[in-house]
């Protein structure tokens, strides 16, 4: 027998049946009295009782260069005082502090007034504050226009004069529309100006279904040569919406370079309000709703790079094409980050013209593409001291290990030549590096093998990402034995191989910036710091804290005893202003707070957070003793003072760097140039390379010379009237050497000719 | 012969069920009307394929085989609810996820079939007299243990559809009706524990039901003072539930009283179905849907968007296919000749119908906010496969509906 009434009558199926059919008629009961007895109520609900939420976006943060916010009295900052009428009296009180860099506006403005008066410098506070900034604000935002429609409202006549108006295709509007909702503004354009929205303004009443939205847009200083280090902004890609929960479609994101490596900080945090809404969805009120958020603005991007001297570096390369970078070698902070030729990054700060993006992207010199990081150089001779280290710190090697150099060396049946045809004779370590000899390094490289010099070549970062703030890095390549065997098979390849890359050449690709932080780990002895871009962030908006004093201020503008004791426990408590105003909402309730909230903000004490700074991170490339560095360097050394690379140097100060000339298959030699400055306690090192430029020495060196003579300049340790006063004195003393060297001669060959004429006569 | 097999399904279950998914897909389709988001539609439809085939597949297999597995497959569903514990992923502060192999679902979902064929496997044999105490312990533990797991991660919805599904089972396979109301009278006087008039009430008609079926005295005062402590339970269990859960009971009593905060949802879906009056704003063209004043649109609260667009027209019709649907079940339980069958078609029964009542209920304010999803209409893969594969059970039954 079986626990279940199988029959057919069972009572508990018809209770079950009942439970089921009474559960179904309450539901339609429920909806009966909704959908009809009360239709009309809850229809009018739904036709003036609709809440929306709106995006509100958030200024991006601006950029800055190193010295923003640091004050400087200089020679062309006077004149511009003069010129803007500040008394000559005044500023000639000044000229001891002329130079003098200060870290604040405060510290600036009280050595001022200790001089020129407190009175005299306040008069003049704005001009002085304006001339005397060392920094360049390199980015900011504009504003501009996005225009929105809502579909269910628009009709094909509205869309034909719209686009009269606009600079928008009918066909291009209605493609937006397809793929959007009825009732959701969809963007039909971006980037419009505040006259157009103003003619659109006046016909608002034809166009019911229009919106629009303020939508900053970039606002870029100068137009060249932040391209590669800033990046491009653009409408956020579908791949990219998940990277983070706060994208949204229709988003501006960063796209390239450190705008979007450092997007996230930059953007700041979108913002909502939620509002009323009509049935035809247009914009009766906002409401206070707990959701509802401020847009908090990115915070402000402080760069390694220092402005006057990117820009003086973008000056020497004239038409030019190739490289140029420059670390402080103390923390790995990039100054100067040039890749040319570059393009005018306003191009972009709008939808970009199609003509303009296909020239750029046709133009045959590639603009768009940063030669700094992205591009890969074989590295000539630059590279040798790889070899070098590799050879003497193994022991393969002694320093004084010598070899004569004819001006060529043969290998099996070929002979390969070294650049200086007439041979550099006998050459150690220090003489083949300031000679930058090739011989020594064929013989040298052939004794120290490929893994060993793979190896060391790995051991300076090569063929690794420096991991910069940039986008799109690419590693270079250090070929290996296994490469080799890849691409030639095994035992298919010489030794001729090993003499090559040697000396730079082959296989080997190399960017820019790993060699500025090669030379920054020979100028450090074999410390790296990771290179970066970003000095610090700063954050625009200050924490608040409610005092004693902002009570008493509170309660003298009439807000409620009650509200005041509601407030108590937040006294003295420091908050970001998300949290305040959180806490403001749930203490004395939304309304109030919607309305008290400026009062209570505006009374608050203010302080505005420390800005982040990037801790220099240091590696040491370690198993390198000092002596192999100092016997390396000590080339460098006299590769600059007298050696291949003497154009580099600058007066009164010592150096160390190396000239490369790099063969390619594109044409003719890269020009090459790394160092460092001053020798002894570096500073400074630079990579420079020249596109098919020509020689290393020739080309490279002098331009790293001029840039090293600016960048001393402008820390007061180089004048260049002294300098040029040095050079005519110079020139004449040997003008007057050589007329001296000329009267002298021609005297030598009177007396001879007067010693010939007795014997003559004899 | 392919013929003969097509018609050994039950064509009146698979109509109704049909019909439901259509609905729902029509319905997702008018959710999706936008470019950047997801297409629920197209997805869905993807699932309704992939689920067919899946409940096609359990409708021919061999008649005993869930009987045999039934065992094994509770203690691989209950290993998975502990594993859930350990490493399942978090959302919204709740663990349900678990990841294998690159492939995320929810071992609560697998559990409610696990547990139903447990139960009934254990219940179907004859000399499991569910009258007896200990048969009925054992019946209740193989229940109780995957609803304490579920209801730790915490999933309240899902761990209320273990509880829902005893008692039905436990009438249909005998237990005394007395014994039925002793048992649901604590349920109706914690329910009621808010409201201290409407407890004494309560209380009241517990004291005049036990006096008419004589329970000794002794007995009859402990279940009094059982029910009156669910007074304090009351209290000490509030404190234990999360935030969002303590918002989802008291909205649901008041709606009103946070209109901008939890009662939104309520309220906002109030106004979709009410404003669709009788025949429906039309299709697409819902307001509240299209302008996503409607939150969860595409799952909780689908049923409005139906309401909405369709209007009491369109209720009307997806309540009736839900009402042929339950009945239908309820009918084939009582044609198995196999007690297994029959058992865990009421088991089917239950769930589903509890899963439609406690979803459609929510969205005009008649059931709290649960987060249950509405039986093949509500966006969601794991949910549709889940219930596609309990058709799948049926279909498999109905067609040895004669083997005892």
């Amino acid at each position: 027998m079986s626990n279940i009434n199988f029959r057919s009558g069972n009572p508990r199926k018809l209770f079950y049946y009942g439970i089921i059919s009474a559960a179904m008629l309450l539901l339609l009961g429920g909806f009966y009295n909704l959908q009809i007895l009360q239709e009309s109520v809850y229809r009018g609900q739904s036709e003036k009782n609709s809440i929306k939420r709106e995006t509100r976006i958030p200024v991006r943060g601006h950029i800055y260069d190193r010295n923003w916010g640091r004050f400087q009295l200089t020679g062309t900052g006077v004149d511009s005082l003069r010129q803007v009428g500040v008394p000559f009296q005044l500023l000639r009180k000044l000229m001891p502090l002329k130079s003098r860099v200060f870290d604040s506006e405060a510290a600036f403005l009280d050595s001022l007034s200790v001089r020129g008066g407190k009175a005299e410098i306040n008069r003049y506070k704005n001009a002085f504050l304006r001339y005397c900034q060392m920094g360049k604000l390199i980015v900011d935002n504009r504003p501009s226009f996005a225009l929105y429609l809502v579909p269910a409202l628009t009709t094909r006549a509205q869309l034909d004069s719209l686009s009269s108006i606009i600079n928008i295709s009918v066909d291009q509007m209605r493609r937006n529309f397809r793929r959007s909702r009825r009732f959701q503004p969809v963007k039909i354009a971006r980037y419009v100006d505040y006259r157009t929205l103003v003619k659109l303004q006046e016909n608002r009443l034809d166009f019911p279904g229009l919106e629009w939205k303020v939508e900053p847009k970039r606002h870029y200083y100068f137009k060249s040569s932040y391209a590669h280090v800033l990046g491009t902004l653009g409408e956020i890609g579908e791949d990219e919406l998940g990277r983070d929960d706060s994208y949204e479609p229709g988003d501006i994101v960063g796209k390239k370079g450190i705008e979007k490596v450092l997007d996230k900080v930059l953007r700041g945090e979108k913002g909502y309000r939620f509002v009323k809404m009509d049935a035809v969805g247009r914009r009766v009120e906002e409401i206070a709703f707990p959701e509802n958020a401020f847009p908090y603005p990115g915070k402000d991007l402080y760069l390694t790079i220092d402005a006057r001297l990117q820009r003086y570096a973008d000056s020497l390369f004239a038409d030019r094409n190739g490289a140029f970078v420059a670390v402080d070698v103390r923390n790995g902070e990039i100054l100067t980050l040039l890749s040319k030729p570059d393009y005018d990054l306003n191009l972009f700060a709008e939808a970009v013209d199609p003509e303009v993006w296909k020239t750029l992207m046709s133009d045959s010199l590639k603009p768009l593409f940063d030669r700094v990081t992205q591009a890969t150089y074989p590295p000539g001779s630059t590279y040798k001291m790889v070899a070098a280290i590799a050879g003497l710190n193994e022991g393969i090697v002694s320093p004084n290990w010598s070899v004569f150099c004819p001006g060529y060396f043969r290998i099996g049946r070929r002979t390969i030549r070294c650049w200086n045809a007439g041979g550099h004779g006998e050459v150690d370590a220090v003489s083949a590096i300031r000679g930058s000899c090739n011989v020594y390094f064929y013989k040298l490289g052939l004794k120290i093998g490929i893994d060993q010099w793979a190896d060391y070549s790995t051991r300076f970062l090569f063929g690794k990402l420096t991991e910069v703030e940039l986008t799109a890095e690419k590693p270079g390549l250090v070929p290996s034995k296994k490469y080799y065997d890849r691409i030639y098979g095994k035992n298919g390849w010489t030794k001729g191989i090993l003499a090559n890359i040697a000396i730079g050449q082959g296989e080997l690709l190399v960017t820019p910036l790993q060699m500025a932080q090669f030379a920054m780990i020979l100028a450090n002895n074999g410390t790296n710091h990771q290179l970066h871009l970003r000095r610090k962030l700063v954050d625009k908006i200050p924490r608040y804290r409610l005092t004693d004093k902002s009570f008493q201020q509170m309660a003298e503008e009439n807000i409620s005893p009650e509200i005041l004791s509601a407030l108590s426990p937040l006294k003295d408590q420091e908050y970001s202003h998300k949290s305040l105003i959180k806490k403001l909402d749930s203490h004395i309730g939304l309304i109030e707070s919607n309305e008290l909230r400026p009062k209570i903000l505006g009374s608050a004490e203010k302080r505005f957070a420390k800005p982040d700074t990037f801790a220099t991170q240091s590696t040491e490339i370690t198993g390198i003793s000092p002596e192999v560095f100092e016997i390396v360097r000590e080339g460098m050394r006299q590769v600059v003072a007298g050696g291949t690379g003497w154009r580099a140097g600058v007066w009164r100060k010592t150096g160390g760097g190396k000239t490369g000339t790099a063969q390619n298959p594109h044409g003719d030699t890269h020009a090459w140039y790394i160092g460092f400055a001053p020798f002894d306690n570096p500073e400074i090192a630079i990579a420079v390379i020249f596109e098919n430029g020509g020689g290393g020495g020739a080309v490279a060196a002098p331009v790293a010379g001029k840039y090293l003579q600016r960048y001393f300049h402008y820390k007061g340790e180089f004048d260049y009237r002294e300098y040029r006063e040095f050079q005519r004195i110079l020139y004449e003393k040997q003008k007057e050497q050589a007329l001296q060297d000329s009267i002298q001669a021609a005297q030598a060959v009177a007396d001879s000719l007067q010693n010939l004429a007795p014997n003559n006569q004899d | 012969m392919l013929l003969d097999r097509i018609k050994s399904l039950d064509g009146i279950l698979l109509a109704a069920v049909f019909g439901l998914m259509i609905c729902g897909l029509v319905a997702l389709y008018s959710t999706s009307q936008s470019g950047g988001g997801a297409n629920f539609f197209l997805s869905q439809a993807r699932w309704i394929m992939l689920g067919t085939v899946v409940m096609l597949v359990f409708a021919y297999l061999p008649n005993r085989f869930f009987y045999e597995l039934a065992y094994p497959i509770y203690i691989i569903s209950i290993l998975f609810l502990i594993m859930v514990l350990f490493w399942g992923s978090t959302t919204y502060g709740a663990t349900r996820w678990l990841r294998i192999g690159g492939v995320g679902f929810q071992p609560s979902e697998f559990a409610k079939i696990a547990t139903l064929l447990a139960v009934a496997r254990y219940l179907s044999d004859e000399r499991m007299e569910i009258n007896r105490p200990k048969i009925f312990l054992i019946a209740s533990g193989l229940i109780a243990l995957p609803f304490l797991l579920v209801a730790k991660q915490p999933d309240l919805g899902t761990g209320l559809v273990f509880a829902v599904i005893t008692l039905p089972i436990f009438f249909w396979v005998g237990l005394k009706t007395n014994y039925l109301i002793l048992i649901v009278t604590p349920v109706i006087a914690f329910a009621t524990s808010f409201n201290i008039y409407l407890f004494i009430i309560v209380l009241a008609a517990i004291i005049y039901f036990l006096y008419r079926i004589r329970f000794s005295i002794l007995w009859g005062i402990g279940y009094l003072l059982l029910n009156i402590s669910l007074w304090f339970v009351r209290s000490i269990f509030w404190n234990q539930l999360k935030d969002y859960q303590k918002k989802r009971i008291t909205t649901f009593w008041n709606p009103e009283a946070d209109p901008l905060g939890a009662g939104y949802q309520i309220i906002q879906s109030k106004v979709a179905i009410g404003s669709g009056g009788f025949f429906g704003k039309g299709f697409l063209d819902g307001s509240q849907t299209q302008l996503r004043f409607l939150p969860e649109q595409h799952t909780d609260f689908i049923f409005a968007v139906i309401g909405e667009e369709f209007g009491f027209v369109g209720v009307v019709i997806v309540l009736a296919l839900f009402t042929w649907l339950l009945l239908r079940i309820i009918h084939l339980s009582n044609i198995f000749r196999n007690e297994f069958s029959s058992i865990v078609a009421i088991g089917v029964g239950t769930m589903l119908g509890f899963h439609t009542f406690v979803n459609i209920g929510m969205t005009i304010g008649l059931a709290p906010v649960t987060g249950l999803p509405l039986p093949f209409i509500s966006y969601g893969g794991s949910a549709l496969l889940t219930n596609l594969v309990m058709i799948g059970f049926l279909l498999n039954f109905y067609r040895h509906r004669y083997i005892y």
